[in-house]
């Protein structure tokens, strides 16, 4: 296991009247993608600029690359806020320079890259317009080449998706894959749950400041909610009553005959079932491991309420 | 460092490239062009008066009248005649033809008791009431040197004039800086100061106003700490504000130095006129000051409009806000404008003590009065420790302020930001 990248130490950030981050500990390994999930006004964007040190946590401490959070890492960070913004009046290509030479890029460097960041984005030809004068999902794309400009480590996409057309969404995606494979750790932060189920290595859920669960994704989904495998027989069922007989592998199964759905007994493993039942002669046409699916987890951990919040305007209950 | 060049940088750049500097640029030499001409064509009021002129003298003091306005250059005396008061209506309703552009009546009161009718559509105009009141004083004062027996070119070389020839004594050495000179040029530095100010410090207050409702904002107090980017900031738009004087103080030598030009195309100038603003001669030690006290101010200023920008959400908002500080600013100018006549006075004292009205109050008093080298120093120390305590205050409240959004704090939160940030 590689050390951690970052690391949150029950941290706690109050607001006047409320408290948006609370006792949150979390670890996030190098080279990982990694999601923050929760519903809006869960904490995410207060945690990322904890971890951003725009603000200072009350209580607790973050730790990067080893060491002590601060301004100093910023070089090493790829940051794309939740709202973003970039100066209207200026354009493309002087706006990326700039933003690069604020993280410590040289002019050159910096010029050389964004333009082959615009290349590959196919913003070339955009390059020396005036930012007001581009789509708000080009905007977006230029904003985000601004967080690859430094080459980060770590890079930080608070609600990377949103707003995304579903091909420029698909950019994004590609594009997040690429920084792992090429050795970067990412973390986001999303309500949308179908694509942290495609996208993320590991996970943490939030609401209301709070952890709820951490870990890998594929770890959650087999400790939370129950296991349930669909068995289909091809003639002959062999010995499976026997099997699903045993209270140490199958809580509870639903048999018709030719087919059967089992809901694994805590701690059981597939992989033993499935042995089990070739031995005892039975002639197998399906054997899957149905998992529920992200979206069911978050909805049973984070309750009713917080199915009702996701469902709000975006953007509505996000605190500063 | 390099961060911190990087937003000079942009400041600068993004600043120069605009339309609106290159337009303040050019347009800046002609409007203090304009105030130096201003009096010179004013002066000059609308040409030669057309006038008729109503004898009712026994004497011969209605021609040597008309010969004299005549001669004058500024007035044309149409006709000459007599008549009862019929004749006044009839002339009158010429003026309202615009025929003749006015009357005078004379009678021997002129000489006895010194009285006489002047009637024109325009009697606005001091400089031809002027002349007219002067040439007719003159000659009726001859008149009764005459009718006494004594002879008026003996009482005129009794009564030459005496012309004070005043030159400033600076540094214990005489300056070629007459008393005119002192005042036109304590007069431009304050206009020049209080307009840069209030100019240099509203465009700090929109820079920062654009970063937070464009939202740049986070990505930058991502990268650099806040007071990098108020310093940055103010290090950029200071830097415009000097190409912008080195643009106006070169094209404004090009003017000056074409005046006397200028002045003669535009026919002759009443000289007394003209003393009032001479050309100034600016030192280096002048240009020093003025550029010290400058800086200063947009330091202390601009630091003061960044706090307020930072506590507002948008731009009419900050509009809203930053009159306390715009009112400070008109304070100085309208305190030192008031004290110009007297420098030593102990309210000019104060203002070019107090830092925040210092930088227009003592570079007006040392170009208007004689300030030591040692009060422009003790000026200058408390100016740079006022903005030093104004930048301190005005960071704090900026780093808090420009990641809020929503209600504006009040006075009681604002301290806590200062306190707690």
């Amino acid at each position: 296991m590689t050390a951690p990248i970052l690391v949150l130490d029950r941290v706690t950030k109050r607001f006047a009247g409320h408290t948006a981050v609370d006792g949150l500990s979390l670890s996030v390994r190098a080279g990982v993608i990694f999601g923050l999930l929760g519903p809006n006004g869960a904490g995410k964007t207060t945690s990322i600029r904890v971890i951003m040190d725009i603000f200072q946590p009350d209580e607790g401490s973050v730790q990067l690359f080893g060491e002590r959070a601060g301004r100093d890492h910023s070089a090493r960070i790829g940051y794309l806020p939740e709202e973003r913004g970039l100066y209207p009046r200026m354009r493309v290509l002087d706006v990326l320079v700039f933003l690069a030479e604020v993280k410590g890029v040289p002019r050159r460097a910096a010029r050389l890259r964004a333009l082959e960041w615009l290349d590959r984005l196919g913003l070339g030809d955009w390059r020396l317009r005036r930012v007001n004068e581009l789509s708000k999902g080009m905007q977006q794309k230029v904003q985000f080449i601004s967080t690859m400009l430094h080459d980060p480590d770590l890079v930080i996409l608070d609600e990377p998706f949103s707003g995304l057309d579903p091909v420029n969404a698909q950019v994004m995606k590609d594009t997040v894959l690429e920084l792992r494979r090429r050795g970067k750790t990412i973390l986001f932060s999303t309500h949308i749950m179908e694509q942290a189920e495609k996208l993320c290595d590991e996970l943490c859920i939030i609401a209301r400041g709070k952890k709820l669960v951490d870990g890998a994704l594929s770890d959650i989904k087999r400790t939370r909610g129950g296991h349930h495998l669909v068995i289909g027989f091809d003639g002959s069922a062999g010995g499976a009553q026997q099997v699903f007989a045993d209270k140490g592998l199958v809580k509870r199964v639903d048999d018709y005959g030719q087919y059967a759905e089992l809901e694994l007994a805590a701690g059981a493993d597939a992989q033993q079932i499935l042995q089990r039942l070739v031995a005892s002669g039975a002639r197998l046409s399906r054997f899957e491991l149905m998992e529920p699916s992200l979206n069911k987890i978050f909805i049973d951990l984070v309750g009713p309420e917080a199915a009702r919040a996701e469902a709000r305007p975006e953007g509505q209950a996000v605190h500063a | 460092m390099r961060r911190v060049w990087a937003v000079v940088r942009r400041e600068f750049v993004e600043r120069v490239r605009k339309k609106s500097f290159w337009v303040m640029a050019l347009l800046g030499p002609l409007f203090f062009a304009a105030v130096f001409l201003m009096p010179l064509l004013m002066s000059r009021g609308g040409g030669v008066k057309r006038l008729a002129l109503v004898d009712r003298t026994t004497t011969t003091l209605g021609a040597v009248v008309a010969a004299r306005l005549d001669s004058t250059q500024r007035f044309f005396v149409v006709r000459r005649l007599s008549g009862g008061a019929s004749v006044e209506d009839s002339l009158a309703r010429e003026v309202g033809l615009k025929s003749i552009d006015g009357f005078l009546v004379l009678s021997d009161s002129l000489t006895q008791t010194g009285v006489a009718q002047y009637r024109a559509s325009n009697v606005s105009s001091l400089d031809d009431i002027g002349l007219l009141r002067e040439t007719l004083g003159r000659l009726a004062e001859r008149a009764r040197l005459e009718r006494a027996g004594v002879d008026p070119t003996m009482v005129a070389r009794a009564q030459i004039r005496v012309s004070l020839d005043t030159k400033k004594i600076t540094g214990g050495r005489t300056t070629e800086e007459s008393a005119g000179q002192s005042f036109s040029l304590a007069y431009f530095m304050m206009l020049i100061l209080y307009i840069s100010l209030l100019l240099y410090g509203v465009q700090v207050m929109g820079s920062v106003i654009e970063e937070k409702t464009s939202r740049v904002i986070e990505v930058l107090v991502s990268s650099l700490k806040p007071f990098q980017l108020l310093l940055g900031k103010l290090l950029g738009v200071g830097a415009v504000s000097l190409v912008q004087f080195a643009i106006w103080g070169m094209s404004g030598r090009l003017l000056l130095g074409q005046r006397a030009a200028l002045v003669s195309r535009m026919g002759g100038v009443d000289p007394e006129v003209g003393q009032v603003f001479q050309v100034p001669h600016v030192s280096g030690a002048t240009a020093l000051v003025f550029i010290a006290f400058f800086l200063g101010g947009f330091f202390l200023y601009s630091a003061m409009f960044a706090a307020v920008a930072a506590t507002c959400s948008t731009e009419q908002e900050a509009r809203q806000s930053q009159v306390p500080v715009t009112v400070l600013i008109m304070i100085a100018f309208f305190g030192s404008f008031a004290t110009l006549a007297n420098p030593e006075s102990r309210l000019a004292v104060t203002l070019s003590l107090v830092p925040f009205t210092s930088p227009i109050a003592t570079p007006a008093r040392w170009a208007a009065g004689n300030l030591s080298a040692l009060d422009v120093i003790a000026s200058l120390a408390l100016l740079l420790a006022g903005t030093l305590v104004v930048t301190w205050i005005a960071a704090r409240i900026y780093r808090v302020g420009i990641l809020m959004t929503g209600k504006r704090p009040n006075a009681r939160e604002l301290l806590r930001w200062i306190r707690t940030a």
